[in-house]
């Protein structure tokens, strides 16, 4: 075995056991943790397969932003966990067969006769100058660059899509809002005003004496 | 030098094994000095808000206290080990390691010198911005799994204010990116030779700013650490932690702060280029110190700023907080890509051509 | 030299382990879309393998923006979520059958 098999078959097994963790925990915390652990597994997978750009990709917007979004969610609703669990027992017969008989029909198509190393011969390694971010660079912005402009447009949909979704404008009698920009802009004489009038001559008081008697 | 190492002990061992074994020994060489570094980066810290503030900071431990760290160490490593009852157990005990874990990583891809850099990979900047990116869960496990109040608001405020940052640091370094024409790190010093009218601090000025702003937020450090706001939610993520779990959070901490000083340092400072390149008389008075000296020097006065930072300011509001990184920090970031761009175009100055 | 059955047979495995997540979870909607997330990188594993062994970079450039839409989904899928709670207080998926007929 060398050590680059090594590397991926530890990683392989990593991504494996964790996403198989992440469908049968009961805390959908703990889930979304092992799936962030499944992600990682498996950008070192990619990694392996000269993907390195891909890889970090992966981590950087996988596990870096879109899991922790994932756990934000989880963590702040208040869920019943009992309630969201019931019927996996009653489902797991049902879906492990499933599974299995999915994966065997795949692994007939994908196992070793069709694709093993002897059918499709060895890839092409390239030395460690070579940049895998250039190649994805050069045909990102020329061939593919109108499905790039649009990829650009769909994340702002998202972002409009969702911040117009959960954004929620309270009343100003229930929370303050700050204005920095006219807070910021403020001067002495918007604060202080120097008004004119006429000296007030206080009464002298009169019948404090009397309610002391 | 480990190539060779490599090749003596493949002889009579593994293949793999010779290879793990060189790894292993490359990487001991890069973390211990670091975790060195910060024991007395806690100390430095202790000595220049002490000074700033006319007292003397820690001096009773050894001369002028400088075995400070080490009785620090030795102090949270005696005491118990406590955990809530109510605790999830694994979680509980995990998350510490994978709040420091991730910043020892980053140190993989960080150049202290011409070569001398554990694997010199093509993406270093996006590697350093990835690995980082996974402190966050450290964060966010450890005031989940405290299953207490005021950790668990504590890890939402911090990994918010980490995950807004990291887009803000992430633009900043797309500019620098747009400038060197590279992403390995060696390759962004190699684009900055020549006198510090060359660094990227001069067309990168205020992506300068935005990238240590953001390192101040991405460390919780002071003016943005209201994830450990002690007037109101006590410690934050790790109030329930103790012992030496404390202290590995503090570790992680502190090596953060050591590695985005060497970051900026290396993007936007020159790197391990001596300031007075190319200048007539200074040049050649200077010419024998070594390179990484320059480096750590650099290094050192960012981290200098990051303690006078914690000594100078008082702390930002949260949604002051969110909304510089939001409002000001991004669009900033943003326009400047832009402005890059036509340099880029025009070919301006000593830095693009 | 990982041959690129086992890639393949690797991403089989990634992705009848996350179906069977639908089958089992199927009450919990953030599991579900969990699951859906890891379908996808199931997907894109069989992506990257195929542009690795035909040394073609376009499966790459597939992954890519198949992560930007799984990125885009996830965010307005997890919107919605909170909008559902946040009216529901549930994200069982049998109490969102008011619409049934």
């Amino acid at each position: 075995m060398t050590f680059e098999q090594l590397i991926f078959y530890i990683l392989a097994a990593i991504a494996v056991i964790s996403s198989l963790m992440m469908i049968s925990v009961n805390n959908p915390v703990k889930a979304a943790l092992w799936l962030v652990l499944a992600f990682i597994a498996t950008a070192g997978v990619w990694i392996t397969a000269q993907a390195e750009f891909l890889g970090i990709v992966l981590i950087l917007v996988y596990a870096g932003a879109v899991m922790v979004l994932f756990l934000f969610v989880v963590m702040m609703l208040d869920i019943n966990l009992v309630k969201l669990k019931e019927g996996f027992i009653r489902y797991l017969p049902i879906g492990v067969l499933a599974a299995l008989g999915i994966f065997a029909l795949m692994y007939m198509v994908l196992g070793p006769n069709n694709f093993g190393m002897d059918v499709t011969g060895e890839p092409v390694r390239f030395d460690a100058n070579h940049s895998n971010t250039t190649m994805i660079g050069l045909a990102l912005y020329t061939v593919h660059v109108y499905a790039f402009i649009l990829a650009a447009v769909l994340l702002l949909v998202g972002i409009v899509a969702a911040i117009a979704l959960t954004i929620r404008r309270r009343p100003p009698h229930e929370v303050k809002y700050q204005n920095i920009d006219k807070q910021v802009k403020t001067q002495a004489r918007d604060r202080f005003e120097m008004i004119k009038m006429q000296p007030v001559k206080e009464k002298p008081v009169e019948n404090k004496k009397e309610e002391d008697e | 030098m480990f190539n060779a190492l490599q090749g003596w002990l493949s002889i009579f061992l593994w293949d793999w094994l010779a290879i793990l074994m060189t790894l292993v020994l490359q990487v001991v060489i890069v973390v211990l000095p670091i975790m060195i570094a910060v024991a007395f980066l806690t100390l430095a810290e202790r000595k220049v808000i002490g000074f700033m503030q006319v007292r003397m900071g820690p001096n009773r431990v050894g001369p002028n206290g400088i075995l400070q760290p080490f009785a620090d160490a030795l102090k949270l490593i005696m005491k118990e080990f406590v955990r809530p009852q109510q605790s999830n157990l694994y979680l509980f005990i995990i998350a510490p390691v994978l709040a420091l874990a991730p910043v020892v990583a980053a140190w993989a891809v960080i150049p202290f010198g011409e070569g001398a850099v554990v694997s010199d990979i093509n993406v270093g900047v996006m590697y350093v911005l990835a690995v980082s990116s996974i402190v966050v869960y450290g964060v966010i496990i450890a005031g989940w799994a405290s299953n207490s109040k005021y950790a668990f608001l504590g890890a939402l405020r911090a990994s918010a204010q980490k995950v807004s940052y990291e887009i803000a640091m992430g633009f900043a370094l797309v500019t620098v990116l747009m400038v060197a024409g590279s992403m390995n790190l060696t390759e962004i010093v190699h684009g900055q030779q020549g006198g510090f009218w060359n660094w990227y601090w001069i067309p990168l000025l205020p992506m300068l700013a935005v990238y240590f702003i953001s390192g101040l937020a991405e460390t919780n450090r002071t003016p943005f650490d209201v994830v450990e706001g002690e007037a109101e939610i006590v410690a934050g993520f790790h109030v329930e932690y103790s012992s030496m779990g404390f202290g590995v959070f503090m570790l992680a901490e502190y090596a953060m702060m050591v590695l985005i000083s060497f970051m900026t340092a290396i993007m936007f400072l020159g790197g391990w280029y001596s300031p007075f390149e190319n200048i007539p008389v200074l040049d050649p008075l200077t010419a024998w110190i070594p390179g990484f000296i320059w480096l750590f020097l650099k290094v050192a006065f960012l981290l200098f700023l990051f303690l006078w930072f914690r000594a100078t300011f008082p702390r930002y509001r949260y949604d002051q907080l969110m909304r510089l990184g939001w409002k000001v920090l991004i669009p900033l970031t943003i326009v400047w890509v832009f402005v890059v761009g036509v340099m880029h175009y025009f070919s301006i100055g000593p830095w693009f051509n | 030299m990982v041959a690129l059955s086992d890639y393949l047979i690797f991403s089989a495995i990634l992705f009848t382990l996350s179906m069977a997540g639908i089958f089992l979870n199927r009450k919990n909607v953030i599991i579900l879309l969990m699951s859906i997330e890891l379908m996808l990188l199931a997907v894109n594993t069989n992506l990257v393998a195929f542009s690795y062994f035909l040394n073609d970079i376009s499966g790459q450039i597939f992954v890519f923006f198949i992560l930007t839409v799984a990125a885009a989904e996830a965010a307005i899928g997890l919107a919605i979520i909170v909008l559902v709670f946040r009216n529901r207080k549930s994200i069982n998926v049998d109490d969102l059958g008011s619409l049934k007929g």
